[in-house]
């Protein structure tokens, strides 16, 4: 029962963080169409910035804080500097065609992950660091029990709760959210509308960066910082997105915690070198049965 | 005024405009009519930028507005309502509305709200409907948002494409005569395109008529309507 | 003379040619050069395998690796358990990766775009790590060992001495050989033309009666075949085992085709020389301002990834696109 409880809370903390991963995907995707295989490279970045302040001598929350604009500055500067100029291009034979135009932004964003894990390799070497987290990460002690959940974890997944009522207000109760969702879903009207698309795109790679980064600083302290560690990450928000509704924030959230006690329940009571199957089977099957996800609109282009 | 002179707009090898001039009074509605792919889409989403001009000049209150993008011509007055019922089926018909006041929310909030009574007056089927989804509306209401969207950023400069596409005469009626009112009332400019001639001439005040991406007429509407072989020769009615 | 059998004529001339150079670069390569060459023509097949798929037909995967591990293994399997010979034991390679190419096909067909991407790079992990997974029968982390063998006695007896990375890239050229002549042939043929108009409008292809399914299948199983090719040659180095396939190599491979010009022939060949190549070259051109060790490790990728994300802006045609250009003007 214990062993069982354990899995649990283990999962649904990794599984808000996967949450996280799978919300930026999905904020990318929805404000720009793209799909950012970049994107736990940025919050790798970020996570050595804060790192780094760790280690002299600053305190984590300014660490975090730092890391988490610094996130949202790479997740701009990735829009203004790669994706605006490739959106921009029309003229080339080879990105005429729309299968070409949605695989070209992708192989776009596995250079940028390669410059990150490149650059973060330059200035911080390859030797894995660890990560301090604000909250004790001990046991929680209740009437003198130890339970299988710690501090820690309570307040990853308080952080994820926060983050996701944060952006659904974003988005349904601010202008700059009904004018992301109006350029996501037709750009054309939107213009004519008044609404600024370019702006609209990079503020939504910018709000994306932040929650990556949320993510990476989250997941760093049980799993050590090196330039490759949260690529798993990203597989996993990958999978967490598709099987929630590429284009639902929520959707998403819920693919993050399932895919969370999926890895969890894989770990404990099967081996973790089977994680990664586990990952395929789930993603063909959903793909296969409902190819949206489980909140994802019919409507969302069938690619 | 609206002002265009040898406007040229291509799609790759297409001219779909080859050469127009014309000119539309302030406070006048303007309508364009033509058979279909004669041009006329064309010309409007070449005025809002949505199309880039080969070559020619427009211009608005003797400004012109080529090169300028979507968004900055929406801040110049110009409003466009394109073809077919342009609304985000995904968004509640209210935040189809308050999205085409986004852009002066912040400079004038207390106008938006102003002009987002005003358009649930003179379209109050709206506003029982405000909170419903844009996809699950009749077409004529669609298109009742569709003027609205545009409406509500108080434009001086109205780009309407065929507002009538699919609907039943009774409501294309209703429509044109809410535009006529605005037009009247207001001093609003309005360019009309129209494949249903009569309804267009019967309120408009100038009539331009293209063909295969030139004008072949540009008469005051009566004198148009009036002439039956110039309508029995472009349109086969 | 129809067009058909000029274009074959063609193919077979510019065939030979190519293995008359590789051969004479054989001969004339110290044995390091000689390795890495040999990788080269087996990143050339590699990345064939994305001109067919990504360049021809407009589908992305970034798994080819893992169609690659998928050859090895069955090599491997092959050579250890049955006691094939190495011929015998890449066809057998060929063949499971065509059969593993008609399987991720199906699951693939429905899917495109960044889909397709991430489903790919999932299945490029999962599949190395099958390998750890089943131990005994795979190895796990280390993996099994296999290797070219010796140069057989008539060519030690027509060459004299042949090394064991002069045999490497001489026993891997005709396969190089054979899968340019095929790439060619196939890309000129229908079926080829086919292809590249289902890239460019699925719709008007599905409306002219294409079967979209059945052709986005073929392209993956025939795309696989040269995959899974690459991947036995790669293991023959040595060592068949995770390690050998991680997800960076899908990566560099795309790396390859982009850079070189994802849907050339000639692009493939430069790509794949150039990823091979490039850790050389930048090391040679960065020694006289001598790098630290930490900087020195990661300016190849550094550089790598920074040339993919400007061609892909600048020059998505890749350097192939440039030259073609050229020809065409003069
Ligand atoms: N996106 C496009 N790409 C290529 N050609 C186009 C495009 N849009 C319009 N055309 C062509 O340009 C010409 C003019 O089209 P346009 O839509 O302006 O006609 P229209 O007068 O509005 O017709 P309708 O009454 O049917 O709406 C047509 O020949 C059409 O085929
Ligand atoms: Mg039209």
């Amino acid at each position: 029962m214990d062993i069982f409880l354990s899995a649990i809370f283990a999962g649904t903390s990794r599984g808000a963080i996967y949450a996280l991963a799978a919300l930026g995907l999905v904020l990318v995707w929805r404000g720009a169409g793209v799909v950012n295989f970049a994107q736990m490279g940025q919050a790798m970045f970020s996570t050595y910035i804060a790192s780094t302040l760790i280690a002299q001598n600053y305190s984590y929350w300014i660490a975090f804080v730092v890391a988490l604009i610094s996130g949202g500055v790479l997740g701009g500067l990735v829009d203004l500097l790669v994706m605006r100029p490739l959106n921009r291009k029309r003229s080339s034979s080879v990105l005429d065609s729309p299968a070409m135009r949605s695989t070209v932004p992708v192989i776009a964003s596995l250079g940028i992950l390669g410059v990150l894990q490149a650059a973060a390799g330059m200035i911080w070497a390859a030797e894995e660091r660890g990560f301090p987290t604000p909250v004790n990460s001990l046991g929680l002690v209740i009437n003198g029990k130890i339970m299988p959940f710690t501090a820690f974890d309570l307040f990853v997944i308080g952080i994820v709760f926060v983050t996701l009522l944060a952006t659904t207000f974003f988005f349904k109760g601010t202008g700059m959210g009904l004018a992301m969702r109006a350029s996501a879903l037709n750009p054309e009207v939107a213009r004519l509308s008044g609404i600024r698309i370019g702006l609209v795109r990079t503020l939504s790679w910018v709000i994306s960066g932040v929650a990556s980064s949320l993510a990476g600083l989250l997941v760093t302290p049980s799993a050590n910082l090196s330039p490759y560690t949260l690529d798993l990450i990203l597989i996993i928000g990958f999978t967490a997105a598709v099987v929630g509704g590429l284009d639902s924030l929520l959707g998403s959230v819920i693919g993050g915690f399932a895919l969370g006690l999926l890895v969890s329940f894989v770990n404990v009571y099967d081996a973790p070198e089977d994680i990664f199957l586990a990952i395929l089977i789930v993603l063909l099957t959903v793909l296969v049965i409902r190819p949206q996800g489980i909140l994802g609109s019919k409507e969302v282009r069938r690619v | 005024m609206l002002e265009i002179k040898d406007l040229v707009t291509e799609y790759g090898s297409v001219k779909a405009l080859n050469g127009i001039s014309l000119l539309a009074h302030e406070g006048k509605i303007t309508t364009v009519i033509g058979a279909n792919g004669a041009g006329k889409s064309t010309l409007l989403r070449t005025i809002s930028a949505l199309e880039h001009p080969h070559s020619g000049s427009i211009s608005w209150k003797n400004k012109s507005i080529v090169g300028l993008s979507p968004e900055k011509i929406v801040r110049l007055g110009i409003a466009h309502v394109p073809e077919g019922h342009a609304v985000i089926s995904q968004l509640s018909v209210e935040e189809n509305i308050q999205m085409g006041a986004l852009f002066r929310m912040r400079s004038n909030k207390a106008d938006v709200r102003l002009a987002i009574q005003e358009i649930y007056q003179l379209f109050p089927r709206l506003e029982e409907r405000k909170k419903q989804l844009a996809g699950s509306l009749s077409g004529g209401e669609r298109q009742m948002l569709a003027i609205s969207r545009a409406l509500v950023s108080r434009p001086s400069l109205l780009l309407l494409d065929e507002p009538s596409l699919g609907l039943a005469p009774l409501v294309v009626e209703q429509i044109i005569q809410t535009v006529n009112d605005l037009c009247r009332n207001t001093g609003l400019t309005v360019l009309l395109v129209e494949q249903n001639a009569n309804t267009a001439l019967g309120v408009a005040d100038h009539g331009i008529l293209l063909s295969l991406g030139t004008v072949a007429a540009d008469l005051p509407a009566a004198q148009m309507k009036a002439d039956v072989a110039l309508r029995a020769a472009y349109l086969g009615y | 003379m129809s067009k058909a059998s000029s274009y074959g004529r063609k193919n077979l001339v510019i065939s030979i040619l190519f293995t008359a150079l590789v051969f004479f670069l054989s001969i004339k390569l110290d044995p390091y050069n000689q390795g890495q060459l040999s990788v080269a023509l087996m990143f050339f097949i590699g990345i064939l395998s994305i001109v067919l798929l990504t360049g021809a037909s407009g589908q992305i995967s970034l798994g080819q690796g893992a169609l690659m591990a998928v050859g090895g293994f069955a090599a491997a399997l092959g050579i250890l358990n049955l006691g094939l010979s190495i011929w015998l034991a890449i066809a057998l390679a060929v063949f499971a990766a065509l059969l593993a190419g008609l399987l991720l096909g199906i699951a693939a067909a429905r899917l495109s775009g960044p889909y397709l991407a991430g489903t790919t790079l999932v299945i490029a992990l999962a599949i190395p790590s099958l390998a750890t997974r089943f131990e005994s029968v795979f190895g796990g982390d280390v993996g099994l060992t296999i290797d070219f063998g010796n140069p057989p006695a008539w060519l030690t007896s027509l060459m004299g001495e042949v090394g064991y990375e002069q045999w490497q890239l001489l026993a891997t050229l005709p396969f190089a050989t054979l899968a340019l002549f095929f790439t060619s042939n196939i890309l000129n043929s229908r079926t080829g033309r086919s292809w590249r108009a289902l890239r460019d409008n699925e719709v008007a292809a599905s409306l002219a009666g294409m079967k979209i399914s059945e052709t986005k299948i073929f392209v993956f199983v025939i795309s696989s075949g040269f995959a899974g090719l690459a991947g036995v040659l790669y293991g023959l180095r040595g060592i068949v085992g995770p390690s050998v396939y991680p997800i960076s190599l899908s990566l560099l491979l795309l790396t390859g085709a982009v850079l070189g010009g994802i849907r050339s022939i000639l692009g493939a060949l430069i790509g794949a020389l150039l990823v091979v190549f490039l850790p050389d070259l930048v090391e040679w051109a960065s020694a006289s301002f001598s790098p630290s060790e930490q900087i020195a490790n990661y300016l190849p990728a550094m550089i790598s990834s920074l040339l993919l994300i400007l061609t892909v802006v600048l020059n998505p045609g890749g350097i192939a696109h440039g030259l073609h250009h050229k020809k065409r003007h003069h």
